[in-house]
């Protein structure tokens, strides 16, 4: 009886052992793929395909190891893309800020000259309402500025809440309607039943705004060679989850080729040189929509009309 | 950094004289986080290229790179594995199993892998896409955008390396395609998620931040950012 006792005790015993012996070692091996997936890491070395195509555990761990090195290596290559954006910006820059300043430098030596005295009054305001223009267009890429910048290091937080979209129109088109009304422009909106949708009031009115100077801008140079005068007509759509509001104006229009390019910041278009311009509008459109869980669209016939759809979350 | 690169891939069906060259020698390279269009028209070889990047078809010459691994010389068994955990797919015809539920279907893929589903991320996704009320509803029950939607959620859940949609908009009208594609994009950048669409229309092309043309079966532009 003793003997069948001390019997199973051993054999308990060893089959205890021999449990904690194996899964000690399972550890241990698991512990070391787990050391050499993060050396891995440390050194960024690129991994071993055999590893990351297995059924098992550390196989897993190796293939999401990859997948946090690819994220390393890509943010530290966005950084240094951003860093040459950066500086293409600044030269940009530097040419749009030239030009009004060139002008408000001229105008105001010509002021001060010593052939001052004998300008006619005429040729002085003349002079003063060139230094306003260029100054005002200063202020107005200054602004821009200000406003991409404060909306990409998101020191402004769009609040997109449930609101009727009507206010945010009339009063996007209230904003416009002199510049519009100056170029002969006629501005309408199709009629919608009012609805709610997800925005930021005061930015969505900032975008279309952007659109509709746009279509203010371009409209006047294209119905100064045609008889036809300048239009802008916004019209709202519900789809099952956005809604649309597209602008359309009866301007010079965007060629196919150059639909997915306009919206980049400082993107000027072939045929928009003649144009008082940064390529910052659009940009602007674009974030401001992008902040609102929302996106923007174009569709364009050169020589016929250009569409802008803004589309917004459904409440 | 370039997480997919086709070197060369040629596909050719049939023998000479009747031989047809779907894929004639393409070369592109998407960088991490780009949302790429490819764009042309039917017979352009388009969806030949996305079966090709996807590992779902082989090529009769050239190479395939995804994330640093050459996925043509790998055994069937690590290729599907490796397809499991790297790409995401999204079809014209939705393709969700139609005896699970919205929630069911879009872990399967990381259930699959023997994996723990990150719910919090599963949530996010489902809040995001507009789904959080349908999870419990069966595919049959849904309208095609939300199926749709639910085949997106699904591409992501897994993190993949990049998604492959085919046409996504294909079976749905204009207005519900022009939702989905919102969809597609907000999430892309929401998640930081790679993706390579293919469409016939250029319309939609204009979403991504890249256009690749391609015409009989070469690449005509973009193939490179």
């Amino acid at each position: 009886m003793l003997l069948y006792s001390v019997i199973i005790l051993a054999v308990a015993v060893f089959f205890c052992a021999a449990t904690v012996f194996f899964c000690l070692r399972y550890l241990r091996r698991a512990f070391d793929a787990l050391d050499g997936v993060l050396d891995r890491l440390l050194t960024r070395e690129a991994g071993l395909p055999a590893e990351i195509t297995k059924e098992n555990r550390i196989s897993k761990l190796v293939h999401k190891a990859n997948r946090v090195l690819d994220a390393y290596v890509t943010e530290a290559a966005q950084v240094s893309t951003e860093k040459e954006t950066i500086q293409g910006f600044i030269s940009d820059l530097s040419h749009q800020m030239k030009t009004p300043l060139s002008g408000i430098t001229m105008n105001a030596e010509l002021l001060l000259g010593n052939d001052a005295d004998d300008l006619t009054a005429e040729e002085r305001s003349e002079f003063l309402r060139g230094i306003a223009a260029d100054a005002a267009g200063l202020q107005w890429l200054m602004e821009g500025l200000i406003k991409m910048s404060r909306l990409e290091v998101n020191a402004i937080q769009l609040v997109p809440v449930c609101a009727p979209l009507k206010p945010t129109i009339t009063d996007a088109i209230g904003s416009i309607l002199a510049a519009a009304s100056a170029k002969n422009i006629s501005i309408s909106v199709d009629a919608f039943d009012d609805l709610y949708v997800k925005h930021d009031k005061r930015w969505m009115q900032e975008a279309i705004v952007n659109i509709l100077e746009n279509a203010v801008k371009y409209s006047a140079a294209h119905s100064r060679q045609s008889h036809a005068g300048g239009k802008i007509t916004l019209s709202v759509t519900t789809l099952p989850s956005y809604t649309k509001l597209t602008i359309t104006d009866n301007g010079a229009g965007i060629p196919r080729g150059e639909w997915a390019k306009i919206f980049k910041r400082f993107y000027r278009g072939d045929n928009a040189a003649d144009v008082a311009g940064a390529g910052l509008g659009l940009y602007l459109a674009t974030v401001i929509l992008e902040k609102q869980n929302g996106y923007i669209m174009v569709d364009s016939v050169v020589g016929e009309f250009t569409a802008f759809s803004l589309f917004l979350q459904n409440c | 950094m370039s997480i997919l690169i086709a070197r060369d891939l040629t596909k050719y069906y049939g023998v000479s004289p009747n031989q047809v060259k779907a894929l004639d020698g393409v070369s592109i390279a998407i960088e991490a986080r780009e949302f790429v269009t490819v764009v042309g028209q039917s017979g352009s070889g388009k969806s030949t290229l996305l079966h090709m990047l996807g590992g779902l078809d082989v090529p009769t010459a050239g190479e395939v790179v995804i994330d640093g691994h050459e996925i043509s010389g790998m055994s069937e068994e690590a290729l599907t594995i490796f397809r499991r955990r790297n790409v995401g797919f999204v079809f014209q015809s939705f393709n969700l199993v139609p005896i699970l539920n919205v929630y069911e279907n879009i872990v399967l893929p990381i259930e699959l892998d023997g994996s723990t589903v990150d719910t919090k991320f599963v949530e996010e996704i489902l809040g995001t896409l507009g789904l959080a009320e349908k999870r419990y509803a069966m595919p049959n029950q849904l309208s095609g955008g939300q199926q749709q939607r639910v085949a997106i959620a699904r591409a992501l859940a897994s993190k993949p390396s990049i998604v492959l949609a085919d046409e996504p908009t294909g079976n749905l009208d204009t207005k519900t395609g022009q939702d989905v594609l919102g969809a597609l994009k907000m999430t892309a950048k929401q998640f930081k998620q790679t993706i390579v669409m293919i469409t016939h229309n250029e319309h939609i092309a204009q979403l991504a931040d890249r256009v690749i043309h391609i015409q009989d079966g070469r690449v005509k532009s973009g193939g490179t950012q």
